[in-house]
């Protein structure tokens, strides 16, 4: 027990002293807890611990192999960075949201099988969420829910699977998993499901789109890092080599690039790239090479750094300024000449998520395209490079473009409006630093990257500097450069939503609510009435079953009178004469029946009742003390 | 000021084609620079790898294709108006 201590512990207990702390306690408490964890890390050697049976199975807390070390150091460190970004924020729930959030990533990098796997990806959604709601708008409560129910459902796919899982092969520890062709895989169908809605994987990515940019300043860079890079590691744990996962991936590279061209909000627009970059994750575990599978763990790790200081760029700009639309953005004249060092520190890291050479992004997405060219694969090649055109194309062209240099009104309009809107030049130094410490990691992976590739799973032979990559990846960026300024003007902000996969459910849903409350209940009214009325005339049939059988019987004879002998036009008078005879004797015999049924029946008096009772247990006593017992 | 902001978008449309022009002059160097690492790294993996300054022309046409494509998906079908879904 005293061996290792669970560094995702440190966040989730350390969390809830959090609101007990005040001023500037709080603060170093909070960037304290990080250091602690990362102390934590630096002496862990690996190996299994922390293992508690139960029933069948043993829950495993701690297995530490280098690919769970590699990911925990990435989380680990990134947490510093976005805690302190996240500084000056007052309320405390949203540092423990944050906490909870970081720690059960943790929980689910350590988890040596499936139920303590599940168990983390669960606090995980939940702690998500309230960096969602903390925003405290409209739109971010909305957004959050549909959020939620996305997690739930993916959560109730992964339980499925696990307990599939569980009961083929009787064991619950986290290996790599069955896959193949047909219903022996359904566990794995389902768990994979349960990790690509995580992953955001098209068709099931749209909730982070929809929810990232709702949420809080600072709840959005912990967003960026922790669902879906867990999503890769547990992918790369369990799925390596699934071909599938080549294809969605590759796809999920360009999907997210058409849909980051089309939006109109700086963070919707990275989210939808943070998005294309997870293709490249998915790709590499699919390929699943030694080469892929270090390139998927260390693009992770890059994406990481630099989405969480893309989003801390966006992140001040809407502290500072309360917008995030490009099309209320550039109304501001180019928001360039307030905060040039916001404006140098996100360029920074949309040149690492672009790839250019000496930033982070290019010693690890560089290494997905070598092995999709390794393993021969030609398609998914050009579809990850177009992917990194389109890349550089939003994040680091479009974004910055719009946001801090675009002009659309007269100088005079622009100056009066930025002055009412800008409130202060500059973020707050909290804010700045961090971005600063991100942008420095960033930058030092690009430059000495054997930092980097000494952690990861498998030895690294790949030279990221060898001429012909830094050339060919700078041709590319350049003249993707060059493209850009040529259509510029296609990219200026409208302001328009996109559809995407959530119409589903938030069209189709209500659509879907609406044939639930208006044809479905319908349908169960008429049901219910004519359930009511077959009880009333059981209730009215019960009340004296044999004058009730005389008026159906008298009934029915009156139906049939009819209908054997109809009053035409063609009978002969005595036949007519005879005939109302009878009818009127059947109906009179049945208007007398029906009158007298409604009347009280007669009753006998309650002491009638307790008498029979009584006798009842008379005769029972009887019996009991003759034969002993009523039943054997 | 505005010759001044003229003045300095000319420099820096100086320095890009230097970096186009010096991107497409490397690309015939690096044979030169680089021995091939290992046989795998000499010969291209794909046919178009061959074609000098390949990666110039797929960034370029690649950029072209993303934005029109995009464009054109979102004005015929995805993009709708804001209160689209209250």
């Amino acid at each position: 027990m005293t061996e290792w201590l669970h560094p995702g512990l440190v966040f989730i207990l350390g969390a809830f002293l959090i609101p007990v702390l005040k001023g500037r306690w709080k603060k170093a408490y909070l960037l304290l807890l990080p250091l602690v964890a990362l102390l934590d890390l630096s002496l862990m050697s690996e190996g299994t611990f922390w293992s508690f049976p139960l029933s069948d199975y043993v829950l495993t807390f701690g297995s530490v192999d280098k690919l769970s070390l590699v990911f925990a150091y990435v989380f680990v460190i990134a947490s510093f960075c976005m805690t302190l970004y996240a500084l000056h924020v007052k309320e405390d729930g949203q540092h423990v949201a944050a906490f909870l959030y970081v720690g059960s990533a943790l929980g689910v990098v350590f988890a040596g099988d499936l139920f303590s796997l599940y168990l983390f990806w669960e606090i995980m959604a939940w702690a998500s969420l309230f960096l969602i709601w903390y925003r405290k708008t409209k739109a971010s409560s909305e957004a959050g829910f549909r959020y939620i129910l996305v997690h739930l459902f993916g959560g109730v796919c992964l339980l499925a699977g696990i307990i599939l899982h569980v009961q083929n092969t009787g064991t619950a520890d986290f290996r790599v998993f069955d896959w193949g062709l047909g219903s022996g895989y359904l566990a794995s169908y389902f768990i994979l499901a349960g990790f690509l809605i995580n992953a955001a994987v098209p068709p099931l990515h749209a909730w982070l789109a929809d929810a990232y940019p709702e949420a809080t300043v600072t709840g959005a860079v912990f967003l960026t890092a922790f669902t879906t890079k867990t999503a890769v590691y547990v992918l790369i744990r369990g799925f390596p080599h699934v071909e599938l996962l080549i294809w969605l991936g590759a796809v999920m590279a360009v999907y997210g690039v058409v849909y980051a061209v089309l939006e109109n909000d700086a963070r919707r627009v990275l989210a939808y790239a943070l998005i294309s970059q997870g293709g490249y994750m998915v790709a590499g575990v699919g390929i699943g090479t030694e080469l892929a599978l270090n390139g998927s763990t260390a693009h992770a790790l890059c994406c990481v750094l630099y989405t969480a200081l893309l989003f801390m760029g966006a992140g001040v700009v809407l502290e500072t300024t309360g917008r995030s639309k490009f099309t209320e953005l550039s109304d501001l004249g180019g928001l360039y000449k307030f905060m040039p060092l916001t404006f140098w520190l996100y360029m920074i890291g949309a040149f690492s998520i672009s790839g250019f050479p000496l930033f982070s992004g290019f010693v690890s997405k560089t290494m997905i395209v070598e092995s999709a060219a390794a393993s021969h694969l030609p398609l998914v090649w050009l579809m990850l490079e177009g992917a990194a055109i389109g890349t550089f194309v939003v994040a680091g062209l479009k974004v910055p473009y719009l946001t801090w240099f675009a002009e659309t009104k007269t100088k005079k309009e622009q100056a009066e409006e930025a002055a009412e809107v800008v409130k202060e030049k500059e973020a707050p130094k909290n804010m700045l630093a961090a971005m600063g410490v991100t942008a420095f990691l960033c930058v030092f992976i690009g430059v000495y990257p054997q930092a980097l590739y000494g952690l990861l799973p498998h030895a690294v032979e790949y030279v990221p500097y060898a001429a012909g990559h830094v050339v060919g990846m700078s041709q590319l960026l350049l003249f993707t450069f060059v493209g850009f300024w040529l259509l510029r003007r296609m990219l200026h902000g409208t302001p328009t939503i996109s559809l995407d996969t959530d119409w589903f459910y938030r069209k189709a849903g209500k659509r879907f609510l609406w044939f639930c409350e208006k044809p479905l209940l319908d349908f169960a009214d008429a049901l219910d009435r004519v359930l009511k009325d077959l009880t009333n005339s059981f209730v009215w049939f019960s009340k004296n079953p044999t004058a009730a059988t005389r008026i159906m019987l008298l009934s029915l004879a009156v139906v049939v009178e009819r209908s054997f002998n109809p009053t035409a036009n063609t009978q002969t008078q005595t036949q007519t004469q005879t005939q109302t005879r009878t009818r009127t004797r059947y109906e009179q015999d049945l208007e007398e029946l029906r009158r007298l049924y409604g009347e009280p029946a007669h009753r006998v008096a309650i002491g009638t009742g307790v008498l029979l009772v009584l006798l009842f247990f008379s005769f029972y006593l009887l019996i009991y003390l003759t034969h002993g017992v009523l039943w054997v | 000021m505005k010759m001044e902001t003229k003045k300095r978008q000319k420099q820096l449309f100086g320095i890009l084609y230097a970096c186009l022009a010096a991107s497409v002059v490397a690309e015939l160097l690096v044979p030169l620079l680089s021995p091939p690492l290992s046989h795998e790294q000499a010969h291209a993996a794909f046919v178009w790898q061959e074609i000098p300054g390949f990666s110039a022309i797929y960034g370029f046409v690649g950029c072209i294709l993303i934005i029109v494509v995009s464009k054109a998906l979102g004005h015929r079908w995805l993009q709708k108006e804001v209160n689209y879904y209250d």
